[in-house]
């Protein structure tokens, strides 16, 4: 008889891809060590500080695809909603709107392509990589319009507030883009790990059919993915806003691949079903922490590129090779009960 | 009994899908505390009947009343679990991801504000579980279950809902005997308790332990509902096909050749110890014994599936290396394998490309072009041979029903020259009729010289079919039977010659 004791361990260590998330977390340290001796300013107060707010942008957008990884579906559209956000929130400040004001704008008006994304997907029936590749290329060109086809001017000195909240202000000795993404992180995992409509996207992910038959609304699960993903791309943009202080077309580019390299290598599944947010956490800062450290030790941005490709390879494969061991195990035991 | 109201009146019901009608006008009834049989061929539309019930499929028109109230038009998944109807379904439907307790409350999760309760929902889902005399931990994840105890899950899972209409379609193809037992004292005590339960079986035995009533379907059309005494097994089976099965065995005599196949001191992994035995042409060799006696693995690592730690194959006396299945269907080997849809067909393929995916090297030209004549040859061949009932070779193989897709996972082995025919639980989940059909396959093969490998954990079958038999137990093979001398008592006695492990340990 099984003697029902709750082991948190246990149940921590039953989580399909923990094996992953516990390798990439020792390679994370591994790395961040040999990059603090090869040049010790990389753990100088002020580098981390700017190693963090790097890594902030891509933890958020990292959110955002492993919430639409986990139902099974993919979000291409997640840069050029960046590039949509940065264009719409520099053009209507230019034009003397409201600092505030205009970020309202932007949000509604990036939610609206991740409720198409998610129409699209789970009730129009589309294939993910075909819908959010058609409103990936609207929304470019979304930001393209906005501003006639130029970059924004300045957005001014009505919006050094803005540029503080978002950039360049710190709070408790912390840039508030971190804490920005780390606020949104704690929210984003809660609803995760603990509501009904986190528990529903890793059933749709599992398997759709059974969720269906379970009473899940797919539709409303699956577009909620959706719109969180758009949301926290929509917040990318507001950061790269502030940062620069003006709207350019190609911002965001290519961030939705960034996006998946940073929830694959943190164990999230590209098949749906499997992973968590904290392997996202780890996936984004081994992106960091490469870009920082390659770029200390001299490394020009070809050699980055083709060593963060690399990283994505390897870590998926490690999760493979040691999930084919452990099911050849898993189905001996079993028979043999 | 015959006191208690109707809660489930469904009349005038049809339902067609692209090319198909697959209701016709079909009417279904059921008491409150009734356990009903719902029988028929497959592809008579009892699945879909009880899909409209649970709300997966809508009807294009008929009447529904569920508990006397009349149901207007269409009904959800959602609405009909609220109702309190539960349908356990044929296809395992979990998510691997998930743990135990989160499959049985997938759905209908318990909340305190907006958060999930988990500790609730797993004290909840443990009442579930110990009430039903069922061995698992709440937290496992249900990907890591063996399917016997996944079946459970969703029994589980069915009856956390409070159901008043319990829906079964085949519960037992995957359970274990005891397994069995402990249904079948379930659904006496929820029948106690006033709820209606459809059962849906195509194994006949079983039925008279539990059921009251029997609704036959037959293409489409409603039958007959008669109370279950009423009724002798032979009258039950004539009026599911329309006609009296002569022979349920249709066997032909054995013209049993030269050895064409054998294997020697196989081992691979805890479940395939030395296992020894010949095969010759013409003759039907049946491998008996319990679910988990390493038969699967058998003809798993004979097939290069998975790989073996020792063993010596030989194919017509030349000794052949297989390490993958492609080495093994070079040497003339084919496997039906047992998990139709994981293993047997592409679901999403179309019965044509299915049929000829085996066999493209065939179709192929030099330059790896497909020659569409041929291929089309090929599939109506294989249709026409097999009696498969499908609108045409395009459709997808995922919409046939269970006999015709296991008549497609054969039929696409069929047009090569094979030499032995592997066939691992070939009648599992499908009808009596398209079982005959099987079987008249198996004795096609037989009669043309081929060596058929037959495993099956239905005692009849078995014993009715084979012209030899094996059985094994724990992984070895404990006892060969000849067919004159096989009984059933005899094959449960080598099935059941489990290794003294207490022995083992001491010596």
């Amino acid at each position: 008889m099984v003697t029902y004791i709750e082991k948190p361990f246990k149940r921590l260590m039953g989580i399909r891809g923990i094996g992953q998330v516990l390798t990439v977390t020792a390679g994370l340290v591994v790395l961040s060590v040999i990059f603090g001796i090869m040049n010790p300013i990389f753990f100088s107060s002020r580098n981390v500080a700017n190693l963090l707010r790097q890594i902030a942008p891509i933890l958020l957008i990292g959110i955002g695809q492993s919430y639409v990884l986990i139902t099974g579906n993919i979000d291409l559209s997640i840069g050029s909603v960046v590039g949509m956000s940065t264009m719409i929130s520099a053009t209507l400040m230019t034009k003397g709107v409201n600092p505030w004001l205009a970020v309202l704008l932007t949000i509604v008006a990036c939610l609206g392509v991740g409720l198409s994304n998610g129409l699209l997907v789970s009730f129009a029936k589309l294939p993910p990589f075909i819908a959010t590749l058609g409103t990936m290329t609207i929304a470019r060109g979304i930001a393209q319009i906005a501003n006639n086809n130029y970059n924004t001017d300045s957005i001014g000195e009505a919006a050094q507030g803005l540029r503080d909240f978002f950039y360049y202000g710190k709070t408790f000795g912390l840039y508030n883009t971190i804490w920005i993404a780390l606020v949104l992180w704690i929210i984003f995992n809660f609803i995760l790990t603990r509501t009904k409509t986190g528990r529903h996207i890793y059933a749709i992910g599992s398997n759709a059919e059974a969720a269906r038959l379970s009473g899940v609304n797919l539709v409303s699960t699956t577009t909620k993915a959706y719109l969180v993903s758009a949301f926290v791309s929509c917040v990318v943009g507001l950061i790269t806003t502030a940062t620069s202080g003006m709207g350019t077309m190609d911002a965001g580019n290519t961030y939705e691949l960034y996006a998946v390299a940073a929830s694959v290598i943190g164990g999230v599944s590209t098949l749906g079903g499997q992973g968590m947010l904290f392997g996202t956490v780890i996936g984004a800062s081994i992106w960091g922490v490469l870009q920082n450290g390659l770029q200390f030790a001299g490394a020009p941005v070809a050699i980055r590129n083709i060593v963060i490709g690399i990283i994505v390879v390897i870590s998926v494969l490690l999760d493979v090779i040691v999930r084919s061991g452990k099911s050849s195990r898993k189905k001996r035991t079993e028979a043999s009960v | 009994m015959n006191d208690q109201p109707y809660i489930v009146e469904m009349e005038h019901i049809t339902k067609t899908f692209p090319g198909v009608k697959a209701l016709d006008d079909v009417q279904f009834r059921l008491k409150a505390g009734q356990v009903m049989a719902l029988l028929g061929e497959n592809g008579a539309g009892k699945s879909t009947l009880v899909k409209i019930l649970s709300g997966v499929y809508t009807r294009n028109s008929g009447t529904m009343r569920l508990f006397g109230n009349t149901i207007e038009g269409d009904l959800t998944p959602k609405q009909a679990q609220e109702l309190g109807i539960s349908i356990i379904h044929q296809e395992l439907n979990m998510c691997s991801h998930l743990t135990v307790c989160q499959n049985i409350f997938l759905g209908h999760e318990q909340t305190t504000g907006r958060l999930l309760d988990n500790k609730s929902m797993r004290s909840r889902a443990k009442e579930v579980l110990q009430s039903l005399d069922i061995d698992l931990d709440p937290d496992m994840l249900v990907g890591d279950l063996a399917v016997s105890k996944q079946q459970m899950v969703e029994i589980a899972k069915a009856l956390q809902s409070n159901a008043k209409v319990l829906i079964m379609d085949e519960p037992t193809s995957a359970l274990t005997s005891v397994e069995i037992n402990q249904l079948f004292r379930l659904i006496k005590g929820l029948k106690e308790k006033g709820v209606g339960i459809i059962y849906i079986s195509h194994r006949l035995e079983e039925l008279q332990h539990i059921i009251d009533t029997v609704t036959i379907m037959r293409d489409g059309r409603f039958i007959l509902e008669k109370p279950f005494p009423d009724l002798t097994m032979n009258q039950i089976i004539a009026h599911m096909v329309g006609r009296e099965i002569k022979e349920k065995f249709p066997r032909i005599p054995a013209h049993q050749g030269k050895k064409l196949f054998s294997v020697q001191n196989l081992c691979a992994g805890p479940l395939v110890r030395e296992i020894n035995f010949d095969v010759y042409e013409g003759e039907i060799l049946g491998f008996a014994g319990l679910m988990g006696a390493g038969r699967t693995e058998m003809t798993r690592a004979i097939f290069g599936v998975d790989p073996k730690d020792q063993g010596l194959i030989t194919v017509n006396g030349t000794e052949v290396t297989i390490n993958c299945p492609e080495d093994a269907i070079r040497h003339g080997l084919v496997l039906a394998p047992e998990d139709r849809k994981k293993d047997g067909i592409c679901v999403k393929l179309s019965v044509r490309e299915n049929i000829a995916l085996p066999n493209l090297d065939l179709l192929c030209s030099k330059a790896g072009v497909v020659n569409r004549k041929k291929e089309a040859e090929m599939v109506n061949k294989a249709i026409k041979d097999l009696k498969i009932k499908l609108a045409n070779a395009e459709v997808d193989a995922s919409s046939l029903s269970g006999g015709n897709q296991q008549k497609v996972v054969v039929g696409k082995w069929l047009a090569r020259n094979s030499k032995v025919v592997i066939f691992d639980e070939p009648t599992r989940g499908i009808d009596v009729a398209a079982k005959v059909e099987i079987y008249q396959l198996m004795n096609q093969l037989k009669e043309s010289g081929i060596a058929v490998m037959f495993i099956s954990s239905e005692m009849p079958e078995i014993l009715g079919f084979s012209d030899r038999i094996l059985v094994m137990c724990d992984g070895r093979i404990t006892g060969e039977l000849t067919r004159e001398n096989a009984t059933q008592e005899k094959i449960l006695a080598l099935a059941t010659q489990f290794e003294n492990k207490f022995e083992n340990q001491v010596g």
